[in-house]
């Protein structure tokens, strides 16, 4: 198991690399999903699957399907599709491709050995431990995010109102 | 729950629960004034509810922590919130656009700020100051159609988000190195253990948390944001903000074994000498109020680092004093700033040509903020010098030479731009450019605020004993 946890750490870090020396955002945003998936594959190691299937899906899934409006929305038309024939040349996704590879050949051998409980070390954390101690004696934190992202959603209606200098505030009119 | 835990959590819950009903307020009617009212008697509850929870202090929970050094700096965030709160009323009556959405966030701050200050475990400790600061980019950036406003928010955001990757970061590593991440056992386990990895840890926490102090190596962003951001913004990122992180940081070096620690200390002694002096030196050339009470906050909180150099005995007081001198002095020249400014939508009257002459058509507002400037340079009769006259008797207490020479030089260079504002005040200088307060200041919230914090400037300056003996009795129940 233990192959499995530091191959995986290392295809985050390269991947992350990948993200960061990126100047195109869009060959960023595909190697940050397989260092998504690659940390999501460490905390399997580690033994706590529930962290990773929510980094799968919260992280992985969420950014993808952000991603996928933000290009919808922006809605460019020709020129979009002959860029997107250039991002189709094997520079773009063989980096991301090879280190999802590795990924899957991880899971597929593990899988293949039949045994899912094995971990590098400790207890398989399983998902009603983590919500007994995060409604138990962590309510306060769950609480406390709630307000944060409360604070996080005001700020962004705020400023996302469109611009009406002479308008007095009113619910509706400010919609675009 | 115990109802003595009850009563600590008390004020917390009557934050977050004001927050809740402000934005159903606003969700169902938008009404300013309500707004406002609802605020302040939220806080103002909830202040009560702080000086109530003396009776039950310390109070152990596994996240928080309320002892004396928690309650005293939740007593000053929740008063700088409020006076924020209501100086926020009659800057905004002139904005355009929707004005309600600023409390929200401001009493999403203050909650955020009271977790902070009593955390005992790195995840309230994160959780907490990511809830001090993420209202603080709405805040910020909330005149956004104002480029200004805009840049100081996304400013704000982008280097506080980097803080606080190097602040969880250095969680991490601290983790990794002791297995711990309740704050009283790390601290204590860090010498024993301490390897490379787990100084690394405490010196990216350091840098996370520095940024939110604005010690000097992280300051670069602090005068752009104060001189940008709405008035009442910068004013809570200025007190309530700063104090929360400072407060947190005395309770993580008081837990720390005075044995242990040197190299800390030593660190604490580079970061202080740097911010007083250079914090002194940039505010020379500033010719924007805003700017040169950003980079005199820089300053101040660089004499503050002595208090977490000695760090004993005498330290959770003087810690205590210099921040109630500190908020008193800052609420008391921002407020003029945010009266000054409150009349006309648009940038902020900071430019200290605005100021000129002031005396002359505001004689009382004059008063008050010279009474801010002396306060702040520290000029006896004020309660400025109480706190540093403080902070000098510990240094000297601990032996710390050159923070005392620090202090003494930072002062002096202190004093040219202090004065220099003061001075501008009485120029009479017809035909420029002038911003004004409206005729009825006084008459209003806003106006009675200002003049009220500034009764206390110089009260507590004459007669400090009320203030010293809080400080005392609430620094002396700090948890070791």
């Amino acid at each position: 198991m233990e192959y499995a946890f530091y191959l995986s750490g290392l295809v985050a870090v390269l991947a992350t690399l990948g993200v960061i020396s990126n100047t195109n955002p869009v060959h960023g945003v595909l190697y940050l999903v397989v260092s998504l998936l690659a940390v999501a594959m460490v905390f399997f190691a580690l033994g706590a699957p529930f962290a990773g299937a929510l980094e799968i899906i919260v992280y992985a899934g969420a950014i993808m399907v952000l991603f996928v409006f933000v290009v919808m929305m922006l809605n460019l038309g020709e020129t979009a599709v002959a860029q997107e024939r250039i991002w189709l040349q094997p520079r773009t996704w063989l980096g991301p491709s090879l280190l999802a590879g590795v990924l899957l050949l991880t899971l597929i051998d593990l899988l293949l050995r039949g045994d899912g409980g094995v971990l590098v070390q400790g207890d398989v954390l399983s998902a009603k431990q983590v919500g007994t101690i995060l409604f138990g004696p962590w309510l306060l934190v769950v609480e406390l995010s709630a307000l944060l992202l409360l604070a996080a959603l005001v700020t962004a209606s705020h400023v996302g109102r469109l611009r009406h200098p002479g308008s007095d505030s009113k619910i509706g009119e400010d919609a675009p | 729950m115990p109802v003595a835990v009850l009563i600590a959590y008390l004020p917390i819950i009557l934050v977050a629960a004001t927050a809740i009903a402000v934005m159903l307020g606003i969700a169902w009617r938008r009404e300013h004034a309500v707004t406002v009212a609802a605020s302040v008697l939220g806080l103002g509850l909830a202040l009560i509810a702080q000086v109530f929870a003396w009776r039950v202090i310390p109070v152990h929970t596994p996240l928080l922590d309320f002892d004396g050094l928690a309650l005293l700096a939740g007593i000053l965030i929740l008063a700088s919130t409020l006076v924020c709160a209501i100086l926020a009323h009659g800057y905004l009556e002139s904005f355009h656009g929707a004005r309600e959405e600023f409390y929200v966030l401001l009493l999403c701050a203050a909650a955020g700020g009271l977790v902070l200050v009593a955390s005992r475990h790195l995840a309230s400790l994160f959780i907490g100051l990511e809830l001090l600061s993420m209202p603080l980019y709405g805040m910020l950036a909330y005149a956004y159609h104002e480029p200004r406003s805009l840049e100081a928010g996304i400013k704000y955001l982008i280097l506080s988000a980097a803080a606080s990757a190097f602040l969880l970061f250095g969680m991490a590593l601290l983790y990794a190195q002791t297995g711990e991440l309740r704050i009283d056992v790390l601290m204590a386990s860090l010498d024993s253990h301490t390897g490379i990895w787990g100084l690394a840890g405490v010196g990216l926490m350091l840098v996370g948390l520095g940024f939110k102090l604005s010690v000097v190596p992280f300051h670069l962003w602090t005068p752009d944001v104060y001189e940008g951001g709405p008035g009442p913004a910068a004013t809570f990122l200025a007190t309530a903000s700063k104090v929360a992180v400072f407060a947190l940081l005395l309770r993580l070096m008081l837990s720390t074994p005075v044995a242990q620690g040197d190299w800390l200390r030593a660190v604490f002694t580079g970061l202080a000498l740097a911010s007083m002096l250079i914090g002194n030196l940039l505010a020379l050339t500033q010719s924007n109020l805003k700017r040169i009470l950003g980079y005199s906050s820089i300053a101040h909180f660089g004499y503050l680092l002595i208090v977490l150099v000695v760090a004993d005995g005498l330290a959770a007081e003087t810690g205590g004093v210099y921040l109630i001198t500190y908020v008193l002095s800052t609420l008391a020249a921002f407020g003029v700033v945010i009266l000054i400014s409150s009349t006309i939508s648009g940038e902020d009257a900071a430019a200290l040509h605005h100021y000129r002459g002031l005396f002359w058509r505001r004689p009382y507002l004059t008063a008050v903020l010279t009474v801010a400037m002396l306060s702040l340079a520290g000029i006896p009769a004020t309660v400025g010098f109480i706190g540093k006259f403080y902070l000098i008797a510990l240094g000297v207490e601990g032996q710390r030479w050159w923070l005392v020479g620090g202090i003494i030089l930072g002062s002096a260079i202190g004093l040219y731009y202090y004065l220099r504002v003061t001075i501008t005040l009485f120029m009479a200088e017809p035909g420029m450019h002038r911003r004004d307060a409206s005729d009825d200041w006084g008459s209003r919230a806003g106006g009675l605020v200002v003049l009220a914090v500034a009764g206390l400037v110089i009260l507590l300056g004459v007669y400090p004993a009320p203030m010293i003996e809080l400080a005392r009795a609430l620094g002396g129940i700090t948890i070791r």
